[in-house]
């Protein structure tokens, strides 16, 4: 406790009197640490803790959902995905409420064993997520799958979109908190550029109150100097290099391309399909499936959310209409997802 | 589904193994490291299933203290 007020008194000398500094974390887990933490309420006024595209789900375009949907009322398909996924609401309901065969499993591999016990049956898994999952989908796909095994990828990249966010003028981040564990598999020198390029100071934290709270003094060190640097806090799990096999995995298996952010629309090189020659993995090509148009949810800023531009509380739904329990956005959904957490914490 | 679990391997059948936390076994890949990188009594970071690093054990321990209080507020929560 007492280091934890040591470091918010050195945020409070730090921080510059002159301006207002946004401080964007890209992560589910940094943004449940702050708020439940009530990091927020501990910084100076004119420093912003935002929460930017950290929440995988809260950006899974509705079209792959549909597709999903449908694939599971088939009668020779079982679906399977992560939890998170199963309640995400589409225009046509979600994967839970339409009653079809879906299964929920907690890692990639639980699928050889439900493809494997149900021969006459396709099994579809619909993967979901950022560089944390598309390694370990790359991992199943790397032990070898059965013929009855199908992916259904919606795979997105965190280096890619926080690069759109420094070049949107609407969102002005001023610094980045980068994600612990998606640095672990991409590197902490994959956010060399922002320091580098944008002259944004990038700091690698962990999900711990205390090693944020170092996160926000290193930044502010930055600022005060007038530096931008890469720095990370949280060295026990994070390589400079990040996990080499991982990222020989991933890039084995797909290829990056201009993929669909709900909300957001397409934006190049963001994503990641399966390349050409697993083609016959890939559930897109081999059950067809086309591109569904995408409907707003009415009132529903979610995307603005996910982009650092709007807060949970700028929302006319939240807490109103849009509640964990009846969730009418993405961001409601997950335990990653800003409003959800803002809904439980603050 | 991207929170990570520190858990220590308590058995090796590469590329799988299994691995503890809290008195809770689980199946984990060890697919995303080296065969040969990972021994029974190591910690790893876990993600969806996968062993996504291996780290000390004090940092395992560290990690732990703050995750109990996050899974406690997610089972308190909706």
């Amino acid at each position: 406790m007492d280091r934890i007020r040591e470091l918010v008194n050195l945020i409070h000398s730090l921080a510059p009197k002159d301006k207002k500094l946004k401080i964007m974390n890209v992560c589910g887990s940094h943004e449940h640490t702050i708020t439940y933490s009530g990091l927020r309420s501990l910084m100076p006024k004119n420093i912003e803790l935002v929460p930017g595209p950290g929440c995988p789900v809260c950006v899974c375009s509705e079209s792959d959902i549909i597709n999903a949907i449908n694939l599971s009322k088939r009668d020779d398909v079982i679906l399977a995905t992560y939890g998170d996924m199963l309640r995400v609401p589409t225009k046509v309901g979600s994967i839970r409420s339409s009653g079809g065969n879906y299964l929920m499993v907690s890692a990639p591999h639980e699928v050889l064993k439900v493809a494997l016990e149900n021969p006459q049956k396709k099994v579809v898994f619909f993967s979901v997520g950022f560089e944390t999952t598309t390694a370990p989908t790359a991992a199943l796909l790397e032990m070898g799958v059965p013929d009855n095994l199908f992916i259904l990828t919606s795979q997105k990249l965190t280096p890619e979109i926080m690069e759109v966010l420094v070049n949107d003028s609407e969102v002005g981040v001023d610094a980045f908190v980068a994600p612990g564990h998606v640095s672990a598999i991409v590197g902490s020198k994959a956010w060399e550029i922002f320091p580098k390029n944008y002259g944004i100071p990038t700091v690698v934290a962990g999900f711990e109150p205390e090693n944020l709270l170092l996160a926000i003094v290193k930044i502010l060190y930055q600022i005060k100097k007038g530096k931008a640097e890469l720095e990370n806090v949280y060295k026990g799990v994070v390589k400079p290099e990040g996990n080499r096999r991982a990222q020989e995995l991933i890039y084995k298996y797909f290829y990056k391309t201009s993929v669909n952010w709900r909300g957001i629309g397409y934006i190049p090189d963001s994503g990641l399909e399966l390349k050409e020659e697993y083609g016959y993995l890939d559930a897109k090509k081999v059950f067809n499936l086309p591109e569904i148009k995408e409907e707003k949810v009415p009132g529903c800023i979610c995307h603005e959310i996910v982009l650092g531009k709007s807060y949970p509380t700028d929302c006319k739904l939240f807490k109103k209409v849009c509640t964990p329990r009846n969730p009418k956005g993405p961001c409601m959904v997950s335990h990653e997802g800003a409003c959800n957490i803002w809904y439980r914490f603050s | 589904m991207c929170v990570g679990v520190p858990m220590k391997v308590v058995e090796i059948n590469y590329p799988m193994a299994l691995a503890e936390a809290k008195g809770v076994k689980r199946r984990i890949s060890l697919m995303l490291l080296p065969e040969g990188e990972v021994k029974v009594g190591d910690y790893v970071m876990v993600h969806v299933g996968n062993a996504i690093e291996k780290i000390d054990q004090k940092e395992a321990e560290e990690i732990w203290k703050a995750l109990e209080e996050v899974i406690e507020a997610m089972e308190g929560g909706s």
